[in-house]
């Protein structure tokens, strides 16, 4: 077998050389080798790492003097066996958890308003006076500051605050050598599963975005295990998705229980509820594709518990800050501005006697109906697929544009947002129910992944198969649950 | 992949590269100080030596505080991204050392380069295709055994290697003495070392590195090893013959332990010729 | 009336039809001739690989054994028999049926193929160890010589299946191993499992559960009428000769340097210390490979130091490192308290 000529993928320096040896000492040699590996027999391999690690000890015990007696106190086995205790592992895993969130949450509030009030109130009106100034046409002025960057800007007042606490806090931990004991911990659960414990990390990091949890899989080196992880980190309800959770369970479930204060608590615990069920679906999807579809992929466990070091504070904001936070947003943005574009477009151009918009949300709402949805919501998660921040608003502008609702919203495909009272008022003159504001909490969380997700998925898995099943699986469950729970419904209700 | 010869970009390189016989063939005679990397093989690994003189590998066990290495060498002139076609991470950067530049890559922490992981492929391939002018392996100076077996497997495929010692504050917490000189010996190569995270002994690193990557010193390093006698002839029977048919290669005794292990990548180096590029001129032993 | 649209639609419909009934390759006839083609070689394959196995064990093939191991009527295999002897693969002379020179070199080349197969699902899937057969024995018709070989190339050209059982070479070279049954060990024999019949598949997976694997070493306590009562792996084990009939051992010499068996690393108690005896063969392909270089060889000194608080993994210190294993993996490492 001589063929040299023969590019393989991955090849380096295949280009002749001239002290290349001569294609007989070549299959000469590849002849003794293989004869001699039937007589150095099956067990080479471990002989020759067992050599490789006996000399390597060898050395090192001529190198190194240790403390006559090995101290049996040392500061990492005891906070190991704290962190990792039946009784303190979970309630410390679950607190230091919930503390990230709230950093997360009451950290990134005051920033994601001030970004809200400079890009979209300050800056939005400025650039259209600008436009009008300098007589720029209108239909090009909307195109570009309604739509491109309307949308942009909104992504990165949503996005870019709790992305810039979250993954900073999560690196530090990182740092600090606590996550791997989180996977320890976890392992058990995740194992029946069909995969790793480190997945908890992974999932985790997809409740900030799905793209970095996608990312974060690198840390699970087990082929199977990986791609299970990169399949169901959808299902972790990511930072595009909370505030539509939010909104949507305070105007809808609520105010179901009358007094306020207890409205504010059942809407908090209405969107734990779904972000658990994201959870639970994760193992049952997890356990399902490790029996089925991957049963034959290659799997093998192992998890490091490295000594436990202090964190370097600024080194972690720096490469989180670059790595994860500004990488990600940057992908986003770039999905968004053509998404917003598009928007505007549809909204604005009239085929018949009504917009694209208005068409397309005709054309779903039969499907969306049946769903317990309705024509907006699907249209709007079409246009949505580059990124989740913008379901609402674009909600609330079709809505405005598809039912003629008067003296609501600032024109066709401009996205805006009102205060809760003001959606609420948008939103029941579009004929939402209850089970619409059910079934879009339901369907927020199960739907396909994003577009930078998925880019992501298909550079990470480099497999046009499994970023495909990553994501149409979702968003067919998504279809599923929403009609058994509309139906369901309907049937209880009479609706 | 494009074909053109990067070596044309950089006269300097070309000037002393008398490795490079892929791209270079019958230059005048090497010097020592002259680098000793593949450029043609490194620009396919995706790093473009047109700017740098030299290119050290930066490899060794995960949690070692490898990275912290690295940037304590590089500071902020690093960028990272991913390995040509793989979703493996990998960081780079540079800096300046006795007026010669020299550019840094971080390989994937890896507790061995012999199994078939996508990680210690990379690190592997780049040691042994890209022939960096010196790997620097960061082990962790209070686990030195389970380090030194990596260290091991990289003195099989390069001698151009400078053992960081890192951690060393920590082994001092923990009482443990280690004694780099007799390791030094026993290895066969420069040992530093140092606290990277106190900055403790980088100069010192810095100093050995460029020793190693101008030829300043000539490392014999140890490679015996205690197999078992019958796998000795076998594997001495494989080696003669490589010898014999690539008398420049210089890691014989390591390509023929892959043989041995049946390891695909190798027999089809073999088969393409690729095994030739792997060979130096005389003058660089 | 014929409007000339219908006429043209027409035309085109029983082109349309045509093409997807006789298309080369792809229309219908031809995926119905191809089926047949496959079912046909399946058939030959599968009597080749019999005949050669009766060989390999010195027994002689009979039209009932065939139809046996084909599940077919014999009188269906005296036409396939006929069949195989005018294509040059089987000789019929003197009422015996054998393998001709051409036939065994076939018979070869498909054990060859099942047994790398076998081999990259051991180590390259995750498939669990009952499947391989089943996907083997499907596999072993589809794979070409020349695929073949870039498989056995590309797992670095093994020389055993997973079961114990020598791979031909490309040349078509087979080292025969003898072996005993199990079964025929008397009390006090110390021997080495060399190989498991993973046919039928019923008995194989039994065995599996009992987690016998080749290379593992069993010592004999006791045979009690057809029973066999035998200590491997750390743990007693009884067979009825149904199962040790299907596992052939090579008895080793008493005086034999062996390790002791020592017990499965699961069984450490926490905080306990102890020394790696031995990696069971069970453990394959990737996963060996990673505890390898993790450090887990013979001889190594390791504490079981931390369980996690849903009772798995554990984490060991291996050469001063912590590491996690499950449990799953752990009782794959045997080890000396």
């Amino acid at each position: 077998m001589s063929s040299p000529a023969i590019p393989m993928p991955g090849s380096i320096g295949r280009s002749p050389d001239p002290d290349v040896a001569p294609p007989a000492a070549v299959e000469d040699i590849l002849a003794t080798a293989q004869a001699l590996r039937w007589e150095v027999g099956q067990e080479f391999h471990e002989r020759l790492v067992e050599a490789m690690y006996t000399e390597a000890a060898r050395l090192g015990d001529r190198a190194v003097t240790r403390p006559g007696t090995e101290p049996r106190f040392d500061l990492d086995r005891s906070i190991d066996r704290v962190v990792t205790s039946r009784r303190w592992g979970f309630p410390i895993m679950i607190l230091l958890l919930a503390l990230v969130f709230w950093l997360t949450i009451a950290g990134a509030n005051v920033p994601s308003a001030m970004l809200a009030n400079l890009l979209l109130d300050q800056a939005h009106p400025a650039l259209k006076g600008l436009a009008a100034g300098i007589g720029m046409p209108s239909w090009l002025s909307g195109f570009l500051f309604d739509g491109v960057y309307l949308a942009t800007a909104w992504v990165i007042a949503v996005m870019l605050p709790p992305m810039a606490i979250f993954f900073p806090l999560f690196t530090l931990l990182e740092d600090f050598g606590y996550l791997p004991r989180v996977a320890f911990n976890m392992d058990k659960l995740f194992q029946r599963a069909g995969a790793h414990g480190k997945q908890a990390l992974t999932m985790t990091m997809g409740w900030g975005c799905n793209a970095a949890g996608v990312v974060a899989t690198r840390i699970i080196d087990s082929p199977r295990e990986r791609l299970i992880a990169i399949i169901t980190n959808n299902f972790s309800l990511c930072n595009g998705r909370w505030p539509t959770q939010i909104l949507i369970a305070s105007l809808f479930i609520g105010p179901l229980a009358g007094t306020s204060w207890l409205a504010g608590a059942i809407s908090a615990a209405a969107v734990v509820v779904v972000a658990l069920l994201g959870v639970l679906l994760m193992f049952a999807v997890s356990y399902l594709l490790s029996r089925t579809v991957l049963r034959g992929e290659v799997s093998s466990f192992s998890l490091e518990l490295p000594p436990y070091r202090p964190p370097r504070i600024l080194q972690t904001l720096y490469t989180s800050l670059i790595d994860r936070t500004l990488i990600v947003l940057w992908r986003a943005v770039v999905f968004a501005a053509p998404a917003g574009a598009l928007i505007w477009l549809f909204a604005n151009i009239h085929v018949g006697g009504d917009s694209l918009a208005g068409h397309l949300v005709n054309l779903l709402n039969p499907f969306g109906l049946l769903l317990g949805l309705n024509g907006v919501i699907l249209a709007a998660y079409l246009f949505a697929i580059p990124a989740n921040e913008i379901v609402v608003p674009t909600v609330l502008m079709l809505t405005v544009l598809t039912s003629g609702l008067v003296g609501q919203g600032v024109g066709a495909g401009v996205m805006f947002d009102a205060d809760a009272a003001g959606v609420l008022t948008i939103l029941k003159g579009g004929g939402w129910t209850l089970l619409t504001g059910v079934n879009l909490m339901l369907f927020s969380l199960i739907h396909n992944p994003c577009s930078t997700t998925i880019y992501t998925i298909w550079k990470e898995t480099k497999s046009v198969k499994w970023t495909t099943v990553a994501s149409l699986l979702p968003v067919a469950m998504g279809f599923g649950v929403t009609f058994v729970v509309a139906q369901v419904w309907r049937l209880v209700a009479g609706g | 992949m494009p074909a053109q010869n990067p070596i044309t970009l950089d006269p300097q390189t070309v000037q002393g590269n008398g490795n490079g016989s892929t791209d270079a063939p019958a230059l005048g005679p090497a010097c020592a100080a002259c680098p000793a990397h593949h450029a043609a093989n490194l620009k396919r690994l995706g790093v473009d030596m047109a700017d740098w003189d030299y290119v050290v590998a930066l490899a060794g066990n995960p949690n070692t505080g490898k990275s912290t290495v690295f940037n304590a060498l590089t500071g902020l002139r690093q960028h990272t991204g991913n390995w040509p076609g793989k979703t493996v991470a990998r960081a780079e950067g540079g800096y300046e050392y006795g007026g010669a530049r020299y550019k840094l890559v971080d390989l994937p922490g890896t507790y061995s380069l012999l199994s078939t992981s996508l990680d210690e492929e990379v690190a592997r391939d780049f040691l042994l295709f890209g022939r960096p002018d010196v790997t620097v392996v960061v082990v962790d100076a209070t686990r030195l055994e389970r380090n030194l077996n990596l260290v091991l497997q990289v003195l099989e495929i390069t001698d151009r290697v400078v053992v960081c010692l890192n951690l060393m504050d920590e082994a001092r917490r923990h009482g443990i003495v280690v004694d780099d000189r007799r390791l030094a010996r026993d290895l066969g190569v420069l040992v530093v070392p140092t606290a990277a995270r106190q900055r403790e002994g980088l100069p010192e690193l810095l100093q050995a590195m460029q020793e190693v990557a101008t030829g300043q010193v000539h490392l014999r390093p140890n490679r015996v090893h205690g197999e078992p006698p019958a796998l000795k002839q076998a594997l001495q029977q494989l080696v003669t013959r490589l010898e014999a048919a690539y008398p420049q290669l210089p890691n014989a005794r390591w390509v023929a332990l892959r043989l041995l292990d049946g390891d695909e990548r190798i027999i089809q180096a073999l088969k393409q010729g690729e095994l030739g590029s792997l060979t130096r001129q005389a003058v660089l032993a | 009336m014929t409007s000339p649209l219908v006429l043209l639609g027409g035309t085109a419909a029983v082109i349309l039809g045509l093409g997807l009934l006789f298309w080369p390759r792809l229309g219908l006839l031809a995926r119905l001739r191809g089926a047949r083609d496959y079912a046909r070689r399946v058939r030959t394959e599968d009597t080749l690989k019999h005949l050669f196995s009766l060989e390999i064990d010195g027994r002689r093939p009979t039209l009932q054994s065939v139809a046996g191991a084909l599940g077919a009527s014999p009188d269906a295999v005296a036409g396939l028999m006929t069949e195989l002897a005018d294509s040059g693969l089987v000789d019929l002379a003197q009422g015996r049926i054998s393998l001709s020179p051409r036939g065994r070199d076939y018979a070869i080349r498909v054990v060859r193929a099942h047994r790398l197969w076998e081999r990259h699902l051991a180590e390259r899937t995750g498939y669990a160890e009952v499947d391989w057969h089943r996907i083997a024995e499907r596999e072993e018709h589809r794979l070409t010589p020349e695929a073949a070989d870039a498989l056995a190339q590309s797992l670095g050209n093994p020389a055993y299946d997973p079961h114990g059982d020598p791979i031909p070479t490309a040349s078509g070279e087979l080292a025969i191993t003898g072996g005993l049954s199990l079964s025929s060990l008397g009390p006090g024999d110390r021997a080495r499992i060399v190989h498991m019949e993973d046919e039928p598949a019923v008995i194989y997976s039994q065995l599996v559960a009992e987690g016998l694997h080749p290379g593992m070493v069993l010592n004999v306590l006791e045979t009690d009428g057809d029973r066999t009562r035998f200590w491997a792996g750390g743990e007693e084990h009884v067979l009825a000769p149904l199962l040790s009939n299907h596992v052939t051992v090579a008895v080793l010499q008493p005086e034999a340097d062996l390790p002791e068996p020592g017990i499965p690393l699961t069984q450490l108690a926490q905080g306990q210390g102890a020394t790696i005896v031995g990696l069971s063969p069970g453990i394959r392909g990737a996963e060996r490979r990673r505890l390898l270089d993790l450090g887990f060889l013979p001889g190594t000194r390791l504490f079981a130091e931390l369980r996690s608080p849903s009772g798995d993994p554990t984490a060991y210190i291996v050469r001063d490192t912590l590491i996690a294993l499950r449990a799953d993996q752990a009782r794959h490492i045997r080890v000396q308290p």
